[in-house]
C-alpha cells in the first residue's frame, strides 16, 4: 500500500526567524496508511511545523511533501477534501453543544444532512459522549472537550487524521479516554499522524514512531525497531552495595534516588545482574523504555524545551 | 461532489454557526448591535431639532453595515489565535471565500433588527421610491462587501486578538466618523472635502442620501459615486483573495 504522507528533504524556517536554525531540517519520513503514527519530541523539537505543512496550514519553505498521493502544497484543495486535523491547543466553539459540535463540522465539510446525522450519533455513542450531547461544551471538563473535538474529526470522512497533542495538559484518566477514540481510528484503518511530548503514549498508540530533535529525524521505526537500534536496548536499576566504578564496565552509568541505572547490552546487562544479585545488591532489569531511548539518542529529558530556532 | 451545492451548504451552516446559534443562545447580541447606530441617530435628531433625521437612518444603516466588517474582523481573530478554528477548517474541504461569506453573512444576522428598524423608520419619516429602495440595498450590499473582505484581510495578518482592539476604532474612524455620514458632507470645511473623499463610505452615504430623498449626487456624481465604490469594494475583495493568509506563510 503507497503511504499517506511522504516528505521529502522537507525544510522550514520562519519568516522571523531566518537568523537561528530551521524548524524543520531535510526531514524524510514515510508515513504508512492505515496505522497511527506517532511523532515525539520535545517542545519546539518541530512537530506541531511539520503536521501543519502536512496539513496544509503552513507553506514549507523547502523540499516537497505528499498527502494520499498529492502534492500538499500545489494540490493543497484535493489533499483537504481527504484530511482533517485537530490542531493544537485548540478548543470548541463555546457556544455549541456537544451535539452541535459534531454534526456541524460535519455539514460544513459537506456532508448531508442525514448521513451526518448519522455519523453524529454513531461516534457521540462509541466515544462515550451520549450522555452529555446536549451540554455546551464549556461546561465540560478539558478531557471531555479534547474527546469531543477527537470526535469530530473521527466522524468525519477523512482518510488521514493529524491530532497534535491531543491531550496536553489532561489528566490520567482523560488522556485514556482520548487513547480510546484514537484506537478507535487505527481500528478503522485510517492513518492517524499523532504528536505528542507522553512517551507512553507514542508507545501505547503507534504502530511506528518518529524521534524529532532540533527540526531533524533522529529515530524511526516501531517502537521495537527504536529499542533495537540503539547502543543500549536493556535498563538495569542497581540498589545497593555497589559503587559506580564497579559498574562502568557493563554500560552508561547514571544516578538515581536509590542508587545507578546502567543502560547496557543485552549479554552485558544479564551480566550485571547476576554480578550484582550476587553481592546483594536489589537488582531490577528490563528493555528501556520510550523515556530511556529519548534520554540516550537526545541526552536531555522531552521534558526539557527545545527553544532554538523552532517557532512549534 | 457538486461544488457549488456543496459551497452553499457551507455558507448557510457557518451562518447558522455563528449567526442563529449564538443569538439564540444570547439575545442580548442583537441589542449591541442597534445600540450604536441609535444613539447616534438619537442625538443627532435632538440636536438638530429633527432637521437631519434623513441623515441619521442612512447613517445609522451604513454604520450597522460596516459594523459588520468590525465584528468579522474580532470573531475571526479570536477563531484563528484563541480557538485554532481557521486551522481546523484549513485542513477540510472549506475553501477561503466560503469561509468568509459564512462568517460575513452571520454577522448579517445580527444586524437584521436594526436594519428592519432602519426601514419602518425611512418608510415613516422619508421618502424613498422604489429606485431608492433598490440603490439602498445595492449600496449596502457593496458596503457589506468591502467592510467583510477589510475585516477579513485584517483578521489573518493579527496575531493576538487585543491587536484587533487597537486596528478596529481606527478604522471606524476613518469609515464612519471622517466621512459625511451622519450630515452633509457641505457642513464640512472645505479643505476637508479631499480628505473625506479618501473614504468609500464618503460614496456610499452620498447615494444614499440621494435615495433618501436628501438631494445626493447628479447624475455624473452618481455614477462617479457608483464606481469608486465598486472598484473599492472589487479592489478589497481581490486583496483579500490574494493577501489574506489562509495558509501560513
Amino acid at each position: 500500500m503507497e503511504p499517506a504522507v511522504i516528505a521529502r528533504d522537507l525544510t522550514k524556517v520562519y519568516p522571523k526567524a531566518r537568523a537561528g536554525p530551521p524548524a524543520l531540517s531535510k526531514v524524510n519520513l514515510s508515513i504508512p496508511a492505515g496505522q497511527v503514527y506517532g511523532l515525539i519530541g520535545r517542545n519546539g523539537a518541530g512537530k506541531t511545523t511539520f503536521v501543519r505543512i502536512a496539513a496544509t496550514q503552513l507553506m514549507p519553505t523547502g523540499g516537497s511533501i505528499t498527502v494520499l498521493g498529492r502534492d500538499a502544497v500545489a494540490d493543497a484543495s484535493e489533499v483537504r477534501r481527504r484530511i482533517a486535523c485537530v490542531p493544537q491547543e485548540s478548543r470548541p466553539l463555546y457556544f455549541l453543544d456537544v451535539d452541535q459540535l459534531v454534526y456541524l463540522y460535519l455539514r460544513l465539510r459537506g456532508m448531508d444532512r442525514s448521513e451526518a446525522r448519522r455519523r453524529t450519533d454513531s461516534v457521540l455513542e462509541e466515544l462515550g459522549l451520549s450522555a452529555v450531547r446536549k451540554k455546551l461544551v464549556n461546561q465540560l471538563s478539558g478531557g471531555m472537550r479534547r474527546r469531543a473535538m477527537v470526535a469530530m474529526v473521527l466522524a468525519s470522512d477523512a482518510e488521514v487524521v493529524y491530532l497534535d497533542e491531543p491531550t496536553t495538559g489532561l489528566d490520567p484518566l482523560a488522556r485514556r479516554e482520548v487513547w480510546g477514540a484514537i484506537r478507535r481510528a487505527s481500528q478503522e484503518h485510517r492513518t492517524v499522524l499523532l504528536t505528542t511530548h507522553y512517551l507512553d503514549e507514542a508507545d501505547a498508540l503507534s504502530a511506528r514512531l518518529a524521534l524529532l530533535e532540533g527540526g531533524e529525524v533522529r529515530l524511526e521505526g516501531t517502537p521495537s525497531d527504536l529499542r533495537a537500534r540503539i547502543r543500549h536496548p536493556y535498563r538495569v536499576t542497581v540498589e545497593g552495595v555497589l559503587g559506580r566504578s564497579e559498574l562502568q564496565s557493563y554500560g552508561e552509568v547514571s544516578d538515581i534516588a536509590s542508587g545507578f541505572l546502567v543502560f547496557a547490552r543485552e549479554s552485558s546487562a544479564r551480566d550485571l545482574a547476576i554480578f550484582a544479585l550476587g553481592k546483594g545488591a536489589r537488582v531490577s532489569m528490563g528493555p528501556v523504555s520510550l523515556e530511556d531511548i529519548f534520554l540516550q539518542v537526545v541526552g536531555r529529558s522531552i521534558e526539557e524545551e527545545a527553544s532554538e530556532g523552532a517557532e512549534s | 461532489m457538486n461544488r457549488p451545492r456543496h459551497r452553499l451548504r457551507t455558507i448557510l451552516t457557518l451562518a447558522y454557526l455563528n449567526g442563529i446559534i449564538p443569538i439564540q443562545t444570547q439575545p442580548l447580541y442583537l441589542v449591541n448591535v442597534v445600540a450604536s447606530p441609535f444613539s447616534f441617530l438619537f442625538f443627532i435628531a435632538i440636536a438638530s431639532q429633527g432637521r437631519l433625521l434623513g441623515y441619521g437612518v442612512a447613517g445609522g444603516m451604513l454604520l450597522t453595515v460596516l459594523s459588520i466588517g468590525t465584528s468579522l474582523q474580532t470573531d475571526m481573530s479570536h477563531y484563528k489565535q484563541d480557538l485554532k478554528l481557521q486551522d481546523l477548517l484549513v485542513a477540510s474541504p472549506v475553501e477561503a471565500p466560503v469561509y468568509v461569506a459564512g462568517l460575513a453573512l452571520s454577522e448579517l444576522m445580527y444586524s437584521l433588527p436594526a436594519m428592519a428598524l432602519f426601514i419602518v423608520l425611512l418608510y415613516l419619516y422619508t421618502s424613498v421610491t422604489v429606485l431608492g429602495a433598490v440603490t439602498i440595498a445595492l449600496v449596502l450590499l457593496l458596503v457589506w462587501g468591502f467592510a467583510s473582505a477589510l475585516g477579513f484581510t485584517l483578521a489573518t495578518y493579527f496575531q493576538d486578538v487585543r491587536e484587533t482592539f487597537a486596528i478596529s476604532p481606527l478604522i471606524s474612524i476613518g469609515l464612519t466618523v471622517l466621512p459625511p455620514v451622519y450630515y452633509p458632507i457641505s457642513y464640512l470645511p472645505g479643505w476637508v472635502h479631499p480628505i473625506a473623499y479618501l473614504s468609500p463610505t464618503t460614496y456610499a452615504a452620498d447615494l444614499l442620501h440621494g435615495a433618501v430623498g436628501l438631494g445626493g449626487p447628479d447624475l455624473t456624481g452618481g455614477a462617479i459615486d457608483w464606481a469608486v465604490l465598486i472598484a473599492f469594494t472589487l479592489g478589497l475583495l481581490v486583496l483579500a483573495s490574494l493577501k489574506a493568509r489562509w495558509r501560513e506563510p
